[in-house]
């Protein structure tokens, strides 16, 4: 441990026991980060950024009012100072149903969540790989441009402690490389494709991921506008993590199921997709980028089935959603969920907020066909890599655009499309899955394959 | 934390690098989330910091930023930023210009009217009004959201330039998110928000907000998709807000642009309809992005970007300015005091035009018109996809029928050069992006009628 997290701790542990006077349950969750970014722009490296922080959210309950309190200001004084502001708060809040806090429980060691290579990391190692993913792409092929990426390497401590008992700590260290490129041909210019690697290990490779970034490019070169149709649409792991992920966790998400929002409310035991469509969160994947040991309330880790063959399991859970609807809490409180969100892009997050539920890793269980079998079956269709454009949350329709997509017919794809939407009620869409592939891929809080669905409405452009 | 920072500027190191440029912060902000009647969320968070940025080697910026504001602390974040630059200096191909500006010596203060130092109950009761004017509207509202949010900054810029500037802002924010549950489930949103203090809401308050988003959002979720295709439309000002943000704005920051954006570095080409043009301004008074100087330390000054369809400028830092041999237009900006200033829009704006929406409408035969946005994202290359809240369907120059929302895509160029009619009235709208980093802006947006293609699920 350095020196600074255990006077750090120290401080927050005994600011805690003054708050056990005053209120009804407290707590205190704190992280101490540091991270070396280095940013590529226009084939070159751009900036090189060290950014340290630490900081303590206090969240305090009276009865069950709550209030919350943040600093990063590690004063004895401004810890107390954030610790009275959270209590005033409570005070004045409104009573949250069924709100409570986690006892001590059974502690959980995951693997592959810390390495210390990426703790001591250097700039000089952080640029030495970003200029790789630089060489990588460009390498690959004399059209592609490395437009603009990203390394990151981040090394910190989380803490939580609570009046109840629970008191955790973890140190995790995080490594994601992120590229995206363009090809350049003839005058004109492929949209952007992005390749990614999320990893909890120095153990990363800037080549795989500049050489993809640079094979999605080629892949690109001399798209061709389609005709509006009904087919069949193949969503590659890219797209399955972002929107696909997005109606799946708004729908599983406790506080959804609470006030009803949830397409899948009251439909627990009920099949809701298709029999090859199985979906657990696993928090305690090995060097999964999402791991932990305990959740953002310090609830000990598990994996929870959530979806099995197209039955609904479970939801997602924290302990206030969990007791709120009876069911056995799946450790889902989450500091850290993604997406947008407006107070939390204006705070930040982790100790800057309260939890709520989200997944660690949301896996989509692979199938046992390779993404070219899944593309021989179809008759006339679009691979779908990625595509923008959000999810609307509660009905789950999806309108996007689709920045890379290629047309298929006669189980062979015959060219890059250009221009186009997709439009569609994922959960529609979840009824009709006729395949999985086993091209599973590592996102920040996904592990996904490619997902076939059957008669999806495809706009031309 | 001015003494602190101004002695790190005094050290040897300071002296050896080409330039540094030291930013901090002081930001409180107060969030009070109402969902459902209840308090969900509400708290206060304290955070302050100091970053260093320097360029060495007159080619590689080193930036580092630190949480703990003390002098060894400042000191040593110097030293990483001097390492940082160091590391990737020898990679560095071009040497790095900096087009020259006044070291400006200065403190601002944006204007407040009524403070947002209240009572945590006066605080709970804003969005719980907004609360009450939503569910008054019937049983089909099934989840209503208000979220109010006050940022107050203090932030200070030195540099061994000799700039020494401190600006002060208040900016308030109030969010309504409702989802009604009629025939289908149907969300709809609308924000309130400014430059300013509490005075936000002299105009419109909390309740009367909560009501008129409740009202759409009931309204909707009896109404059909709208049909795909392309088709003539009449863009609200809210949706023109997105698609002028996203599409325009964003090919016009000086950074994206010469990476080979959809403009291209044309200045003086046609890219749009003659009667559109674009300017972008810090000094739009409540302007959500309302900035005296730019994070640079330098003067955030009205820019027409494009000019009766002709571009004219992009927005620019001082190292874009200096490629590009222009003055650079006060548009560098970081969210907060942990991140790199970034090429970023103030409040961009299209001047009015001539026409009432009514006559816009007339002169349709088969249309809709487009209201209200979900927000939407484009490229460099100006390719969009963004969502609205609702739509109208115009039948030989009348208001036919409501349709719920869905996106629009395509490429702003192209949809631009389409324009054939802009609004009497701009209205000032509040927004924010997330380019890299967040940012909070504003926009002052007509209607406008164009072509475009809607990716509607409707017959």
């Amino acid at each position: 441990m350095t020196v600074e997290w255990i006077s750090f701790s120290d401080l927050v542990h005994k600011n805690i026991k003054t708050l056990e006077k005053g209120t009804t349950h407290a707590e205190a969750y704190f992280t101490m980060t540091e991270t070396t970014e280095v940013a590529v722009r226009n084939s070159e490296i751009l900036t090189q950024n060290r950014l340290t922080d630490a900081g303590v959210g206090f969240r305090v309950a009276i009865k069950n009012k709550v209030g919350f309190s943040c600093t990063n200001t590690l004063t004895e004084k401004a810890l107390i100072n954030a610790g009275e502001k959270a209590v005033s708060i409570a005070r004045v809040s409104a009573k949250i149903p069924h709100f409570t806090l986690p006892g001590p429980g059974q502690r959980v060691t995951v693997k592959k969540t810390y390495d210390p290579q990426i703790a001591g990391i250097t700039v000089e190692e952080a640029v030495d790989v970003a200029q790789r993913l630089i060489t990588a792409a460009e390498g690959f092929d004399p059209r592609v441009r490395a437009k603009s990426g990203r390394v990151v390497f981040q090394s910190g401590w989380r803490g939580i402690v609570n009046t109840l008992g629970v008191d955790h700590e973890e140190k995790e260290t995080k490594a994601v490389l992120y590229l995206g490129g363009v090809g350049e041909y003839n005058g004109e210019v492929t949209g952007v494709c992005i390749d990614v690697e999320f990893s909890r290990t120095a153990d990363i490779s800037p080549e795989k991921v500049g050489e993809a970034v640079g094979e999605k490019v080629v892949k690109m070169v001399n798209p061709q506008p389609m005709k509006s149709f009904k087919g069949t649409c193949i969503f590659g792991p890219e797209a399955c993590s972002y929107q696909i992920a997005d109606v799946l966790t708004d729908a599983l998400k406790g506080e959804s199921v609470i006030t009803g929002r949830s397409f899948w409310t009251g439909k627990i035991g009920e099949k809701v997709a298709s029999e090859k469509f199985s979906v657990t969160d696993s928090a305690l994947l090995e060097n999964g980028f999402s791991s932990r040991g305990f959740d953002d309330e310090g609830c000990p880790s598990k994996d929870t089935a959530l979806l099995k063959n197209g039955t609904l399991q479970s939801y997602l859970h924290n302990t206030t959603t969990a007791h709120a609807l009876q069911m056995e809490n799946t450790a889902n409180a989450s500091r850290f969920p993604s997406g947008f969100d407006m107070v939390r892009s204006i705070i930040g997050k982790g100790y800057r907020t309260t939890p709520e539920s989200f997944p660690s890793n949301l896996v989509i269980q692979p199938g046992d066909k390779s993404k070219e079998q899944l593309i021989s079956e179809v008759e006339k269709g679009l691979v779908i890599e990625s595509m923008a454009g959000f999810a609307q949350k509660g009905s789950g329709l999806i309108s996007a655009q689709l920045s890379q997509a290629f047309f298929i017919q006669n189980g062979e794809i015959q060219y890059p499309v250009r221009g186009g939407m997709v439009s569609g009620v994922a959960f529609d869409w979840f009824n009709t899955i006729s395949g999985v592939g086993n091209d599973v891929k590592q996102f920040d809080n996904a592990v996904v394959p490619s997902v076939r669905v059957e008669d999806v409405t495809v706009v031309g452009g | 934390m001015f003494e602190i920072m101004e002695k790190s500027l005094q050290t040897n190191l300071a002296r050896q690098v080409d330039l540094v440029q030291i930013r901090g912060q002081n930001r409180i902000i107060t969030t009070c989330i109402v969902k459902n009647g209840a308090v969900e969320q509400f708290s206060s968070a304290s955070l302050g910091g100091v970053s260093i940025r320097v360029l060495v080697d007159k080619k590689s910026w080193g930036f580092s930023s630190t949480n703990v504001c003390d002098v060894d602390n400042v000191e040593k974040t110097l030293e990483n930023a001097a390492k940082l630059g160091k590391a990737a200096s020898s990679l560095k191909k071009q040497e790095i210009e900096l087009e020259p500006v006044k070291a400006v010596v200065a403190e601002v203060e944006a204007p407040v009217k009524n403070s947002v130092g209240i009572a945590a109950e006066d605080i709970v009761d804003i969005p719980s009004e907004a609360y009450k004017g939503a569910q008054e509207v019937g049983p089909e509202v099934k989840d209503v959201k208000a979220t109010y949010i006050a940022v107050e900054d203090e932030k200070y810029f030195l540099s061994s330039e000799g700039a020494r500037i401190t600006q002060s802002t208040t900016r308030v924010m109030l969010y309504v998110d409702v989802i009604a549950k009629g025939a289908v489930i149907c969300p709809a949103s609308e924000t309130l928000a400014h430059t300013g203090g509490l005075e936000l809401f002299d105009r419109v308050t909390p309740y009367e907000l909560g009501k008129k988003v409740a009202e759409k959002a009931v309204n909707l979720s009896h109404v059909k998709a709208p049909p795909p295709g392309m088709f003539n439309v009449i863009i609200d000002p809210k949706l023109c807000a997105t698609l002028l943000h996203e599409a325009i704005g964003h090919p016009l920051e000086a950074d994206l642009a010469m990476a080979g954006g959809g403009f291209g570095s044309q200045v003086g080409e046609t890219f749009s309809s003659e009667l559109v043009t674009i300017y972008d301004d810090g000094h739009v008074p409540g302007g959500l992005g309302y900035f005296v100087y730019d994070d640079e330390g330098v003067f955030c000054d009205r820019t027409i970007l494009i000019e009766n369809g002709i571009l004219k400028s992009f927005m620019h830092d001082r190292e874009s300015a200096a490629l590009a041999d222009v003055h650079p237009t006060g548009n560098a900006h970081a969210w907060d005091y942990s991140v790199e200033p970034l090429i970023r829009q103030t409040n961009i704006g299209i001047e009015a035009g001539d026409y009432t929406v009514e006559e816009m409408i007339e002169n349709i035969k088969d249309g809709l018109l487009l209201e209200g946005t979900f927000g939407g994202q484009a490229d460099s290359n100006a390719d969009f996809t963004f969502g609205f809240q609702s739509a109208q369907k115009i039948e030989n120059g009348v208001l036919t029928e409501e349709f719920r929302g869905a996106n629009v895509a395509g490429n702003a160029i192209e949809v631009f050069k389409t324009i054939d009619a802009v609004s009497k009235e701009a209205v000032l709208r509040p927004g924010a992006c997330g380019k890299y980093q967040f940012a909070v802006q504003g926009r002052v947006v007509p209607a406008i009628r164009c072509t475009i293609m809607v990716g509607g699920t409707g017959g």
